[in-house]
């Protein structure tokens, strides 16, 4: 803010613009944390599922699919490192509800990874469409309840984008569709951090 | 006839830090000081007669060796503040 409140009374209307100047320097405090953890993540997917896409094309084997359990073990302690940097600015109810939309998306990714690599056929589940879909609505969600359009509309392009993808592409080449995806959430982190700034 | 403003809301310190610690579980002492660009000193003396009003609460502890003041708004705080906003708007209309 445009500095150095002092304790002098104000009008109605003074009182008013100050309260809602705090409360829209707070949100975007929290908001530009936001972007910094979209551009982790980004950056984080797109090297994976170009690691893998390369691993997988070149040997043909599609067991290299399990370095994705190298997503949350490589991300979670980097969250922590970002998170300390950013300790101080707190938390609000929508942040808290978000950080849980993230947690159940990673929860449901990792069940149902899990799942079709351990007890059914290969194939009987388009595994892509089902975590691409999720991830674009799960960001779609964020998107609206951080009431920013570039978070809504990237999550949608994201969730629509990728299950057509994943639906007309096959094999090793799905992968790059996630390749694609994470330099949307990355392009969409840094646009975040620039808008709250 | 117009209600009576709260004295202690209608403060522009006092008003920054309770509007900042309204939409929040909780901030840190150093968080509202950069927020609001006060002085460490004058913002200490309007949290303490927050804090006496019953309006806030104040934690202070540690964050690994570094001291860490904590401030959270009461429920005292949360609905006078609420009054405190409903009042200025009938100033206004």
């Amino acid at each position: 803010m445009e500095n150095n409140i002092e304790n002098k009374e104000m009008t109605a209307q003074q009182s008013l613009n100050l309260i809602s100047e705090m409360m829209n320097n707070s949100r975007k405090s929290i908001l530009s944390k936001n972007g910094k953890h979209y551009i982790l993540w980004g950056v984080l997917l797109t090297i994976v599922s170009f690691v893998i896409y390369e691993l997988w094309h070149t040997t043909g084997n599609p067991n290299w699919n399990l370095l994705w359990l190298a997503m949350p073990i490589i991300g979670f302690p980097m969250v922590k490192v970002i998170s300390k940097k950013d300790a101080e600015i707190p938390q609000n109810i929508i942040s808290r509800q978000i950080s849980g939309l993230w947690l159940a998306y990673c929860a449901f990714v990792m069940v149902i990874f899990v799942a079709s690599v351990f007890f059914l056929k290969p194939m009987q589940m388009n595994l892509s469409l089902i975590i691409v879909l999720l991830l674009g609505f799960t960001e779609c969600i964020s998107g609206i309840m951080l009431k920013n359009w570039t978070i809504i509309i990237s999550g949608f392009i994201l969730g629509v984008g990728g299950s057509f993808a994943a639906t007309l592409i096959q094999s090793a080449e799905q992968l790059l569709m996630f390749t694609i995806g994470g330099l949307v959430i990355m392009v969409t982190g840094l646009i975040v951090k620039s808008q709250y700034k | 006839m117009f209600p009576k403003l709260d004295p202690l809301l209608h403060s522009e310190l006092r008003l920054a830090v309770m509007s900042i610690l309204a939409g929040v579980d909780g901030a840190e002492f150093s968080y509202i000081k950069q927020q609001t660009g006060a002085t460490s000193g004058n913002l200490s003396v309007q949290i303490d007669k927050l804090s006496a009003a019953g309006y806030i609460t104040v934690e202070k502890g540690f964050k690994g060796k570094v001291p860490c003041t904590t401030c959270k708004i009461t429920k005292a705080g949360l609905n006078a503040f609420e009054n405190y906003v409903n009042s200025l708007k009938e100033y206004l209309i």
